[in-house]
């Protein structure tokens, strides 16, 4: 009896080629492929791009949407959803300018109050959302429009400089491992993915992101909190936001409260990478390899001489080829 | 029946604005009883259910656990108090493992701090369990999405098995399921009750309701207009009570 049971658990886990392609894993796989594929492109196309140089500078370029990208990744596998990245990066920035510039709290103090503003807008999202039930898309689009205000009213709509060299350095030193020079702000991002990753495969917390995701009534029905959990994966979406916030400043030298927000890009970077906006799905890995995607497409293209008009064509082409596939495998 | 009942209902009711969608319903399950629960669409059985659940919350009326008052704020609260409800949509989170969902909200974890998950003894423990009930289904590892309605139904009974119930809610459980299978749900349903566990099952199979329970509760309008015992009632009778509300 033993034996046959352990016969069909085999059987049933044995490989099938069609069900591998419909799975999360399958979207990691296949946009590896992808990722290889436009590098060797690129390759042939520009002697400059297949350079370790050229890769650091890829890495630092994406590091910010990547950071942001990889917190929101947990939030959207829940089935929320963050359009207030951006302004909350602008006001992190401009936070900390003003922490560092106005206080003597230092860079724990900045890198703090900028985390506390994070944390406090994804609260108030996260409470309105789960508590009042209240659209995600319509809450956090409002918040977006409250943080940039906020923000411009505190810096009286001008740049905030950053001078401590320390706080810099979090933007703009590398790392030197052997021959390579890694720049910072990638290293974050690594971090950042390495930490949320762990959390969403191995702990309780992870498990229930994807159970919120799947069905939040039988979460509920099944004595999980849901509204608390839905209110702490705002929150670190928030402190995600406000942390790639802090990193470009640094990289930027100034607290910056204007500019357009770069929510789209990294909510167009979680859904490339598998997450689906119906929630239950995705990985952080398909973030990562979906940032690397489109920050080697535009380097590739920047380095052919392709002006970044129709890069901008290309990014928004990319998301909607990813999202026809995922409709079709569907069927296979 | 005699002795403590380990759930009372007294004068339940639940309002929404002007309707009344259970009204004044008592109701005592005894350890080891199975009562089913009849009436036409919309007569408030699911209603009177998840306000024992604590999926709702009554508007009127107290309930009571071996004697003593009880408030379900959250679905929580009722599973505490060893309350398990499988609901006629079963609950199930599709995009996780079979394993996943019999152990959804008791997981097992190791380190306080971290709470990581015991992947491996979670899998041989629903292994265990579901060879125990005689459950078909071959691997813990099967994401719902892929399972038939039956292993659902499997799934959802296992999860119920594992928590250990004293009362056990069962709303419309063979709706979905084949001849086989609806065989396997009453006989499980039966050891259930050797267990000593109470049943409530809400069903339109009068088949199955005369086979397994020992009383039967017809709900009319909202409101329970009587309770029969299984052995001193016929088919056409019940029937009768709920299409005319009276013999």
């Amino acid at each position: 009896m033993t034996q046959s049971v352990t016969q069909t658990d085999r059987n049933a886990g044995g490989f099938n080629l069609f069900r591998f392609a419909r799975s999360q894993e399958g979207v990691v796989v296949f946009l590896l492929v992808a990722l290889m594929i436009i590098v060797a492109v690129f390759s042939t196309a520009s002697p400059y791009f297949f350079d370790v140089r050229n890769g650091m500078n890829i890495g630092r370029a994406i590091s910010i949407i990547g950071i942001a990208s990889a917190f929101t990744t947990l939030l959207m596998i829940a089935g929320g959803l963050d359009l207030s990245i951006g302004a909350v990066m602008n006001a992190a920035g401009v936070v900390a300018a003003i922490v560092l510039s106005e206080t003597s709290l230092g860079i724990g103090g900045a890198i703090a109050a900028a985390v506390a503003v994070g944390a406090l807008v994804g609260w108030v999202n996260g409470m309105f959302i789960a508590k009042l039930g209240i659209n995600p898309l319509i809450m956090t689009i409002a918040m977006q429009f409250i943080v940039r205000g906020l923000t411009l009213g505190l810096a009286a709509s001008a740049s905030k400089v950053i001078v401590d060299p320390m706080f810099l350095a979090i933007g703009q030193s590398y790392f030197h491992i052997g021959p390579l020079s890694i720049p910072a702000p990638l290293l974050w991002m690594l971090l950042a993915m390495l930490v949320l990753w762990f959390v969403l495969r191995f702990t309780l917390f992870g498990k229930y992101v994807y159970a919120v995701g799947g069905k939040a009534s039988a979460c509920r029905r099944a004595g999980i909190n849901v509204n608390v959990i839905t209110i702490q994966l705002y929150m670190l979406s928030g402190i995600g936001a406000a942390l790639a916030g802090v990193v470009l400043a640094a990289i930027q030298g100034a607290g910056i409260p204007y500019g357009a927000g770069s929510e789209l890009s990294v909510i167009s970077a979680v859904i490339l990478g598998g997450v689906s906006l119906a929630g239950g799905v995705g990985l952080i890995e398909g973030t990562l390899i979906a940032v690397l995607l489109v920050g080697v497409l535009k380097n590739g293209m920047t380095l052919m001489g392709i002006s970044s008009v129709f890069q901008m064509v290309a990014e928004g082409l990319v998301l909607v080829g990813a999202v026809t596939l995922d409709r079709l495998k569907r069927r296979l | 029946m005699q002795g403590t009942p380990f759930l009372e209902a007294r004068n339940i009711g639940k309002r929404y604005g002007g309707l009344h969608a259970v009204r004044d319903v008592n109701l005592s399950i005894y350890p080891g009883e199975v009562i089913g629960i009849v009436g036409d669409n919309g007569a408030g059985k699911s209603t009177f259910i998840k306000m024992l659940a604590g999926d709702h919350q009554p508007t009127s009326g107290e309930l009571l656990i071996e004697g003593s008052p009880v408030r379900f704020a959250h679905p929580r609260d009722a599973k505490q108090a060893q309350i398990e409800t499988i609901y006629q949509d079963l609950a199930l989170c599709e995009n996780l493992s079979v394993m996943d969902n019999i152990f959804l909200g008791h997981e097992l974890t190791r380190n306080p701090v971290l709470r990581l998950l015991q992947r491996t003894k979670m899998h041989t423990e629903s292994r265990v369990l579901l060879d125990d009930l005689g459950i078909g289904i071959p691997s813990t590892h099967e994401l719902v999405v892929n399972l038939s309605g039956g292993q659902r139904q499997a799934t959802a009974l296992a999860r119920v098995a594992k928590a250990g119930a004293k009362l056990i809610i069962l709303d419309e459980p063979s709706a979905a399921l084949g001849v086989r299978e609806t065989r396997a749900l009453l006989d499980l349903i039966l050891r259930f009750r050797t267990q000593g566990k109470s049943i409530l099952v809400i069903s339109h199979e009068m088949r199955d309701v005369f086979e397994i329970t020992d009383r039967i509760a017809i709900f009319k309008r909202g409101e329970l207009i009587a309770i029969k015992r299984t052995k001193e009632t016929t088919p056409d009778e019940i029937v009768s009570l709920i299409i005319r509300g009276r013999q």
